[in-house]
Order: structure tokens, then C-alpha cells, then sequence
């Protein structure tokens, strides 16, 4: 075990143990906040409904995190490549980006509906930005000298594109993908909350209106540990991929 | 040695014609950026498989006539750059000669023999082949035993080594080395200093070399060119008529001294003409 994950782990456990701390000192009432012993406990105990959801949403996230990955790259190679068409779009992209998610949500579930799609399309127009701006701020950012030379030996702009500015740029796109794992996670929760039949997004909905505040805490709970262990993938697949930095 | 290796050598020796031809001819090549002038008219002939050294004071325009000879830069028009007697403009370039930049650009993700054969790959050779001849240099540019290390784990003179090894993998009869070995401790640089010019004994290449280093220029050129502060051009083209292999020894030799005398005034004249005009 490295010693940053080790010592993640003790903080994690140390505010645990503060937590469940106060809750008991002070009589704290769990509708206004639970102790993480009785979080654990509904959630095995729930596991039946919970599970399933946890997974739809875990799907609905990768899905959209997959698909907005690749355009998000591929959209920002082209713009690379072509600096008038990125002249024209590119103050356009980041004008739709500037506006919340959020505000999007509903005119994604009037078009794709309350089932899975709305969200793989919500998730996949965040992240699909993310990787994008994260991607193409790489692309550009590479060493003019290094183009030179790779020109010097005859290369194409395609071929400067796959043998220098594509590699060059990976950390950056990495930083892009990680970010994203956690917004990934987000947007499918936010979307489902506002219109679904399943989910964690949706579970938490529907326990607040049932004042079941224990199942909304342990919804949060499985979608906490979900993105973080999406994010950690992620992260060890960067230092494997990234190998030089 | 092996069959690839061998390969090359007969590629790079067998075909040399007698020297004297001219390989590299630029007849008034100019270049400004904006109002300020870099090169002023340059006209530098250079025969076939001759090693001629470039010197003079930063900023004279040297780097930019590197980028107009690798096709990189465009000249002003009205000057004439000719490559195997035809006029090569400037896009034809591009491709055509080995160009050594002043600093390595390796690339760290790429061990060093895929470094080194990035020139070859882009030149659409099997990536298998090139490695295979690659590997069989390795020895010869002492990088024996790195072959698969990374650029970040190798010291400066093995970086230099290795973009030396990229340059003469893209083989082209035309090197352009700009500063080599600038960045070296004055050790190393010996070392590299005589390596290189046993390199070039056995593949006979045509080699235009930067330095700012009046020592290195002597006892590597045939010829040593001296560049004036800008706006740059030649103002001294002096044979050097030592005899070759020369030996470290040679540094101290009296004929060695006489030319480093006449050469430093020539160059302290126009370091100082850079000087007023730039300030330190
Ligand atoms: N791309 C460029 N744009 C503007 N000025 C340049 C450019 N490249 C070089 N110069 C200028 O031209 C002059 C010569 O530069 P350079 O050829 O790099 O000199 P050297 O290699 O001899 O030190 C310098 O004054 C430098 O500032
Ligand atoms: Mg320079």
C-alpha cells in the first residue's frame, strides 16, 4: 500500500469516528444528520434496491464518459489541425460551456426522454467539453522547435499530430479524463434526480419525498464510493499511460 | 557488425564522389524578421562531404540560416540557395537535409532507440528495420546497453548522442549540427569533439557546424566560417590545412595556435561590434 493511501485511509476512518462521535455527544436527531454506523447498516439492509441502482447509474456514467471522451478528442485533433474552423467554433464551444449543466437537464429528458439515454447524453456533453478544452490546450501547447524538426524530417501535419503533438499533449488529456470521472457522476445523479424511473440519482429523490432520510445517506454513500473508485481507475491508469512526468 | 549496419556504411561511402563538387551553394541569402535584419546576403559555397564550421557572436543570425537551410524559414527573395547545383525554394527543403537543432528534442516518451529512429519512421520505414539497424549502431554512438532507456534517464553528452544518432539515421548527405555540444562540460565535449569527427571519417557526410567556440571550430573544420553580429554574414571563410585524424595534441600545436590568433581577432572584432550594439 503506498503511504498517500495509506494515510487517505486514516483521515477517511478519523472523520468517521468524529462523526459518530458527535452525532452520539449531542443527541444530534438522524433527520438532520445520521451516524455512519446507521448508514451502514441501511445500506446492507437495502442492498436489494440499492445495488441495481447504484449499477444503472454506474452504467449511465461510463457510458457517457466514454462517448464524450472520444469527440471530445477527436473533435479537439480536428480544431487542431484546422485553425480557421477553430476560430469560427471555438468561441461558440465555450459559450455553451459557460452555461450550468444543469439549466440543460430538462430539454435533454424533453428530447431522449426519462430512461437511460438522457443521461449518457447529459454526461457525454460535459465530459465530451472537459476532454475537449483540456485536449486541445495540449495540442497547442506543444514546443515549437519540436514541430520544426519533425518537419525538418518531411513529416505531414498529421504526421506532427500522431508523432509529437498527440503524446505531448496525453498529460493534459489525462487531466481532462480525471476530472471528468467525478462530473461524470454528478451530471448522471443531478439528470436522474430531475426526471427517471431508476438509479441512485432517483433513490435519493424518492426517499427525501418519503422522509427516509437513513436511504437518502446511504444512496450518497454508494455514489461516493463509486466515483471514487471510478476516479482512482482512472488516476493508476494516468501514471501507467503518463510514464514520463 | 551486421548485415544492416553494413548496409548502411555501403549506402553512406560507396557512392561519395570525389571531393569537390559542390554540394551546398547560397549565393546573397538574406532574411529579416520585421525591421530587424538577422542575415544579411550570406554567400557560403560547400563542397561534398567537406565539414565546415560556423562561428560568431549570439545572436548574428546563425540559427536562422540553419532554418532556411533545413526549408523551416523562407529567405527574402533575391538570393540564391542551391542544393546539388538546383535551386532548391524553400518548401523543397523540407526533408531533404539532416538538421541538428540546439537543443536535443528528444522526446520522453520514446526510449532511445525509437528517438532515434524518428527521421527514418517518418520517412516511412519499417519501424522493425529501423530499430534493427538502430540497435546495431547503438555501439558505435555508446549508447550500447541504453537502447531502452528513456531520455530522462541519460546523462547531456548521451542525450547529444542520441539526437547525433536521430540526425544520421535520417540520411541525408547534408548534416546541419547547430551547437552540439554547446551545453557540454569541457570534457565531455572533447571526447564527443574527436567521436565525431570519426564518425565522419567513416560515413563521409557534408556537415555545417555551429559553435561559438573557436577551438572546436579549428579543430573540427576543414574550413572555419566566421559569421559578423548582425545583421549576420560571412565576413571570413579560412581554410584549415591540418592534417587529419587530428589528435587532442593538436590543441597546443604551434600551426594550431597561429590560426586560433587570426581567427579570434576576427571574431572579437565582430563580438565587440555586437557588443556596442546590444549591450551584455
Ligand atoms: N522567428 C523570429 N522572429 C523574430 N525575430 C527572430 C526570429 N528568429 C530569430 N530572430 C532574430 O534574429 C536574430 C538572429 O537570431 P538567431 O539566428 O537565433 O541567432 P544565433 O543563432 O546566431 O544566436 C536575433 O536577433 C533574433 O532575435
Ligand atoms: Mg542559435
Amino acid at each position: 500500500m503506498s503511504g498517500a493511501l495509506r494515510d487517505g485511509l486514516l483521515g477517511a476512518a478519523l472523520f468517521l469516528l468524529l462523526w459518530e462521535g458527535v452525532v452520539r455527544l449531542f443527541g444530534v436527531p438522524p433527520w438532520i444528520l445520521p451516524p455512519p454506523s446507521g448508514i451502514l447498516v441501511t445500506t446492507w439492509a437495502a442492498r436489494a434496491s440499492l445495488l441495481p441502482a447504484m449499477l444503472a447509474t454506474g452504467q449511465e456514467a461510463l457510458a457517457g464518459y466514454a462517448i464524450g471522451a472520444v469527440l471530445g478528442i477527436l473533435l479537439a485533433m480536428l480544431l487542431a489541425l484546422a485553425a480557421p474552423l477553430r476560430r469560427l467554433l471555438l468561441p461558440v464551444i465555450i459559450a455553451v460551456n459557460a452555461v450550468p449543466v444543469a439549466a440543460y437537464a430538462p430539454l435533454a429528458l424533453l428530447w431522449f426522454g426519462t430512461g437511460p439515454l438522457s443521461k449518457i447524453v447529459m454526461v457525454a456533453f460535459v465530459v465530451g467539453f472537459t476532454v475537449f478544452l483540456n485536449t486541445l490546450d495540449g495540442l497547442l501547447r506543444v514546443d515549437p522547435a519540436g514541430i520544426a524538426l519533425l518537419r525538418s524530417f518531411g513529416a505531414s501535419r498529421l504526421g506532427v499530430m500522431r508523432r509529437l503533438r498527440l503524446p505531448a499533449a496525453l498529460p493534459d488529456i489525462a487531466i481532462g479524463l480525471r476530472v471528468s470521472t467525478v462530473r461524470s457522476m454528478i451530471v448522471a445523479i443531478v439528470t436522474e434526480m430531475l426526471g427517471s424511473q431508476s438509479g441512485l440519482g432517483w433513490t435519493i429523490y424518492e426517499a427525501v419525498l418519503q422522509i427516509d432520510f437513513l436511504r437518502v445517506w446511504a444512496a450518497i454513500l454508494l455514489a461516493s464510493l463509486l466515483s471514487l473508485a471510478f476516479f482512482g481507475a482512472v488516476g493508476v491508469l494516468e501514471r501507467r499511460v503518463v510514464f514520463w512526468r | 557488425m551486421t548485415g544492416a549496419a553494413e548496409r548502411l556504411d555501403a549506402q553512406l561511402t560507396v557512392a561519395a564522389p570525389p571531393v569537390g563538387r559542390v554540394k551546398l551553394s547560397l549565393n546573397g541569402v538574406a532574411r529579416s524578421f520585421g525591421a530587424v535584419r538577422a542575415l544579411d546576403r550570406v554567400d557560403l559555397s560547400i563542397a561534398e562531404g567537406e565539414f565546415v564550421t560556423l562561428i560568431g557572436p549570439s545572436g548574428c543570425g546563425k540559427s536562422t540560416l540553419f532554418n532556411i537551410l533545413a526549408g523551416l524559414l523562407e529567405p527574402d527573395p533575391g538570393g540564391t540557395l542551391l542544393l546539388d547545383g538546383a535551386p532548391a525554394p524553400s518548401g523543397s527543403l523540407l526533408g531533404r537535409i539532416a538538421f541538428m537543432p540546439q537543443r536535443d528534442l528528444l522526446l520522453p516518451w520514446r526510449t532511445v532507440l525509437d528517438n532515434a529512429i524518428l527521421a527514418a519512421e517518418i520517412q516511412g520505414q519499417k519501424k522493425r528495420e529501423a530499430r534493427e539497424l538502430a540497435r546495431s549502431m547503438a555501439a558505435e554512438f555508446g549508447l550500447k546497453g541504453f537502447e531502452n532507456h528513456y531520455p530522462q534517464q541519460l546523462s547531456g553528452g548521451m542525450r547529444q548522442r542520441v539526437a547525433l544518432m536521430r540526425t544520421f539515421l535520417f540520411d541525408r548527405e547534408v548534416m546541419l549540427l547547430d551547437e552540439p555540444f554547446g551545453a557540454l562540460d569541457a570534457l565531455t565535449r572533447a571526447l564527443m569533439q574527436r567521436w565525431l569527427l570519426d564518425l565522419w571519417s567513416r560515413y563521409r557526410r557534408t556537415i555545417l557546424f555551429i559553435t561559438h567556440d573557436i577551438d572546436e571550430a579549428i579543430f573540427l573544420g576543414d574550413r572555419v566560417t566566421v559569421m559578423s553580429a548582425r545583421p549576420g554574414r560571412i565576413t571570413l571563410d579560412r581554410t584549415i590545412p591540418l592534417p587529419r585524424p587530428r589528435q587532442p595534441s593538436l590543441l597546443t600545436a604551434p600551426e594550431f595556435m597561429a590560426l586560433k590568433r587570426e581567427l579570434l581577432e576576427a571574431v572579437e572584432e565582430e563580438s565587440l561590434k555586437a557588443f556596442a550594439a546590444n549591450g551584455p
